[in-house]
C-alpha cells in the first residue's frame, strides 16, 4: 500500500517512513505543505498521514485539497496541538482517524490496519491460534466452535493487539498505552498488564493451552503465528 | 465587627458618656449659676438702698435711732438697717438661718456697713434660699430636655453621614472581595466615589486583580505552550526508541536498557498531557454538554480499574440511586475525574482493603463519597494535597508524579463541585464530592 507522510519534523519523518516501510508499506515523505500540494496533485495513494502543524501550509487547507485528488485515500491526522476542536474539524472534514503526538507507532499500524479492514471490508478476519480461533470482526475467541465469554473486553483488546503485531515483542508500555492511553493519570509505571496477561491465560487454560501466548523476559509479550 | 458598627458603637458610647457627665453636674452648675444671680441681685438692691440713703439721707430709714426693717408679706425677701456697733467693715453675702416673726427660714444674706456723720450702721438684704431653689429645678429640666434632643439629634445625623460615607466601601467589598471566587476576574466597574481613600483602595484593588489575572493567564499559556512544544520532541524519541527496539541485530540486554528508556520518556510524556490537560481544562476548552448517570460513569471506572482492585484483593462497592443523572457535564473529564480518585483509593489503600463509594443526598445537596481504608492523610498534609507536584512523606509509592489530585481538582472546579476531605492517619480517607444541583436531575 502506498503512503504519503507529510510531516515537518524530518527526524519523526524518517521514524515513521523506517516503520511502515518495516510492516511493507510503500513510503514517500514530504516536509512541507508546498511539495505535499504537489505530490497529491499527481500521484495516488491508500493512506496520507498529514500534520497539521505544517509551517507553510494549514494543514486543514491541505486536508481539503487532497481530498479532491485522492478521494479514496484514508487520512490520519496527526498533530502535536491536540486541541479538542482540532480534532472534531478534522474529523468532520473526512479524516479517517486522529493521533496526537506523541504516539506509539504500534498505535499508527493498528488505526491504519483498522481503517483497511472497514474500507476495504474484510469480512472474514478470523485468525487461528493453536486451539482457537480469533475473530476480530465479531470480537470473540472461540475453542473447537464454543465461544469463551468470560474474556472481557480488555483482554479480548489484548489479544487482538498482540495478533495485529503477531512475531514481535510488545513491550508492557505499548500495550498499556494502547488500551488505557486516553485515561489522564497519575501513574507511569503499571505492571498491571501482567495482571491482565494471567488472566486471560488462566481463562483460556481452562479449554486449551495459550502456548502461542509468549512471555518475552524482561521485556514484553509476543504471540507467535506461523505463516 | 463592621466598620459601621464600631464607629456607631463609639459615637453614641461617647454621647451617653458626655451626657451622664452633664447630668451629674447639672445641678452643681445650675446652683452655682442661681447663687451668682442672686448674688447679684443682692448687690443691686444694696446700691439701690445706698444710692436712696446718699440721695434722701439716713433719715429715710432711720429716726431717733429706731432701725428699719422690712419684709415682704411671706417673708421671701427682707431689709433691715440699723446702726452698727462693731469697727470692722463688713461687706459679704453668705447663707444665715434667721427668725423672722417666728418663723425660722434659711436666708442668703448680704451684710454691708457703712458710715455716715460719724456713726456706722449695718445694711442686712436677705433673699429666702427657698426662693432661691424654687428656680433651680425648671432651669434643670429644662437644660435636660434640650441635651438629650441635641445628642439624639447629632446620634442620628452622625448615622445617616457614616452610612452615606461609607457607601462606597461596603460596595466595594461586597462586590470585589466577597460574594464572588476571589480573584473575581470579571468585567470590574468602578466604584463611584468621592473620598479619595475610596477611590485609592478600589484603584489599587483593580491594578492587584489586573496582576493576578495576567500571572494566572501567563502561567496557563506558559503551561500550554510548553506542553504542546514539549510533544513533538517526545514523539521523536519514542519513535526513535520504537524502531530501535523492533531491530533484529540488537542484543535483548540493550533491548532492555531500550524499554528503560521508554519508561522513562513515558514518564515525561504522562506529565506532559497531564499538565496539558490541566491547562486546557483552566483555558475552557471542554464543553459541558454530555449527560449520564453516576452509575454508568462508575461502571466505566471499574470495567477500567478493576485490574488494579483484583491485583491488590481490594473489595470495591458502589451504593448509588437508579435515577441519578449527571447533565451539564463533559464526560471524559467526569471519567477521569472519578477514575483518579478511585485509583487513589486503590493506590493508597493496603492489601485486602476496602473501597466504598456512595452517592446520597445530604440536606438537598447531592453528595458523592469515596471511602478508602487506607493509608489516610495526616491533618497538617491535608491542604496540600491538591497542589501540583506535592508528593506527601507517606505516598511511598515512586510510580507517581504528584498530579492525581491536581487532575481531580481541576475538573471538579470547572464543573463547580466542591471537594471535602476527611482523613484519619492508618485508617482511610473520605473524599466528598459536593456537586451543584444545576448538574444533577
Amino acid at each position: 500500500m502506498n503512503v504519503l507522510i507529510i510531516e515537518d519534523e524530518k527526524a519523526l519523518a524518517r521514524e515513521l517512513e523506517i516503520f511502515l516501510t518495516n510492516y511493507n508499506y510503500i513510503c514517500e515523505v514530504c516536509f512541507d505543505g508546498t511539495s505535499a500540494s504537489e505530490k497529491v496533485a499527481v500521484n495516488l495513494y491508500d493512506f496520507i498521514l498529514i500534520d497539521l502543524g505544517l509551517p507553510d501550509y494549514e494543514g486543514l487547507d491541505l486536508l481539503k485539497e487532497a481530498k479532491k485528488n485522492n478521494p479514496d485515500a484514508a487520512y490520519i491526522i496527526l498533530t502535536a496541538r491536540a486541541e479538542i476542536y482540532d480534532r472534531i474539524k478534522g474529523l468532520d472534514m473526512g479524516a479517517d482517524d486522529y493521533l496526537a503526538k506523541p504516539f506509539s507507532l504500534l498505535e499508527l499500524q493498528s488505526r491504519m490496519q483498522a481503517i483497511t479492514r472497514r474500507k476495504f471490508g474484510l469480512k472474514n478476519n478470523v485468525v487461528e491460534l493453536g486451539d482457537f480461533m480469533v475473530n476480530l470482526t465479531d470480537r470473540v475467541i472461540t475453542c473447537n466452535g464454543t465461544e469463551i465469554t468470560s474474556i472481557t473486553k480488555k483482554e479480548f483488546d489484548l489479544v487482538a493487539y498482540l495478533i495485529l503485531h503477531k512475531n514481535r515483542t510488545v513491550t508492557r508500555n505499548q500495550l498499556s498505552e494502547h488500551i488505557w492511553g486516553s485515561i489522564i493519570n497519575d501513574d507511569y509505571d503499571s505492571n498491571y498488564i501482567d495482571a491482565h496477561i494471567k488472566n486471560i491465560r488462566k481463562k483460556l487454560n481452562a479449554w486449551a493451552s495459550p502456548d502461542w501466548l509468549e512471555t518475552v523476559r524482561g521485556l514484553g509479550y509476543k504471540i507467535k503465528i506461523n505463516t | 465587627m463592621k466598620l459601621r458598627t464600631k464607629l456607631t458603637l463609639f459615637n453614641t458610647i461617647s454621647k451617653l458618656v458626655i451626657v451622664t457627665l452633664f447630668v451629674l453636674l447639672l445641678p452643681v452648675l445650675i446652683k452655682n449659676i442661681n447663687q451668682n444671680y442672686t448674688d447679684s441681685r443682692l448687690r443691686k438692691q444694696k446700691d439701690k438702698v445706698l444710692q436712696t440713703v446718699k440721695d434722701l439721707g439716713i433719715k429715710y430709714y432711720i429716726q431717733n435711732g429706731e432701725s428699719y426693717a422690712g419684709y415682704t408679706p411671706i417673708k421671701d425677701v427682707y431689709v433691715s438697717l440699723d446702726e452698727d456697733t462693731l469697727n470692722e467693715d463688713l461687706d459679704n453675702i453668705q447663707n444665715e438661718v434667721r427668725k423672722v416673726e417666728g418663723d425660722t427660714i434659711a436666708y442668703r444674706i448680704l451684710s454691708h456697713n457703712f458710715s455716715i456723720d460719724k456713726k456706722k450702721y449695718l445694711l442686712e438684704i436677705g433673699i429666702s434660699q427657698d426662693t432661691v431653689n424654687e428656680r433651680t429645678a425648671p432651669l434643670q429640666s429644662i437644660a435636660f430636655l434640650v441635651l438629650v434632643t441635641m445628642i439624639i439629634l447629632t446620634i442620628v445625623a452622625d448615622q445617616l453621614y457614616s452610612d452615606y460615607i461609607l457607601r462606597p466601601l461596603n460596595l466595594i467589598i461586597k462586590t470585589k472581595l466577597v460574594g464572588n471566587k476571589f480573584p473575581n476576574f470579571g468585567s470590574y466597574k468602578q466604584v463611584r466615589t468621592t473620598t479619595s481613600d475610596f477611590q485609592h483602595l478600589d484603584i489599587s484593588i483593580h491594578q492587584m486583580i489586573r496582576t493576578i489575572e495576567s500571572t494566572f493567564q501567563k502561567e496557563r499559556e506558559f503551561i500550554s505552550n510548553a506542553s504542546h512544544e514539549l510533544m513533538t520532541p517526545i514523539s521523536i524519541l519514542q519513535s526513535k526508541i520504537e524502531n530501535m527496539f523492533e531491530e533484529e541485530d540488537i542484543a535483548d540486554e540493550l533491548k532492555v536498557r531500550l524499554l528503560e528508556m521508554q519508561k522513562i520518556l513515558n514518564r515525561l510524556k504522562s506529565i506532559t498531557k497531564t499538565l496539558l490537560l490541566i491547562s486546557q481544562i483552566e483555558n475552557d476548552q471542554f464543553l459541558k454538554e454530555d449527560k449520564t448517570t453516576i452509575g454508568a460513569l462508575l461502571q466505566d471506572v471499574y470495567d477500567e480499574i478493576s485490574i488494579r482492585l483484583q491485583d491488590k484483593n481490594i473489595s470495591y462497592e458502589a451504593i448509588i440511586p437508579e435515577n441519578w443523572v449527571l447533565v451539564n457535564i463533559n464526560k471524559f473529564l467526569m471519567f477521569n475525574l472519578f477514575f483518579n480518585l478511585v485509583n487513589n483509593a486503590i493506590k493508597y489503600n493496603k492489601e485486602g482493603g476496602e473501597i466504598r463509594i456512595e452517592a446520597v443526598k445530604e440536606n438537598s445537596a447531592f453528595v458523592v463519597k469515596i471511602t478508602d481504608t487506607g493509608l489516610g492523610i495526616i491533618a497538617t498534609d491535608l491542604p496540600f494535597i491538591f497542589n501540583r507536584f506535592k508528593k506527601l512523606r507517606q505516598s511511598l509509592q515512586q510510580e507517581s508524579f504528584g498530579l492525581g489530585l491536581p487532575i481531580v481538582k481541576s475538573i471538579a472546579d470547572f464543573h463547580r463541585i466542591k471537594i471535602e476531605v476527611e482523613s484519619e492517619k492508618d485508617k482511610g480517607s473520605t473524599f466528598k464530592l459536593i456537586f451543584p444541583a444545576e448538574l444533577v436531575v
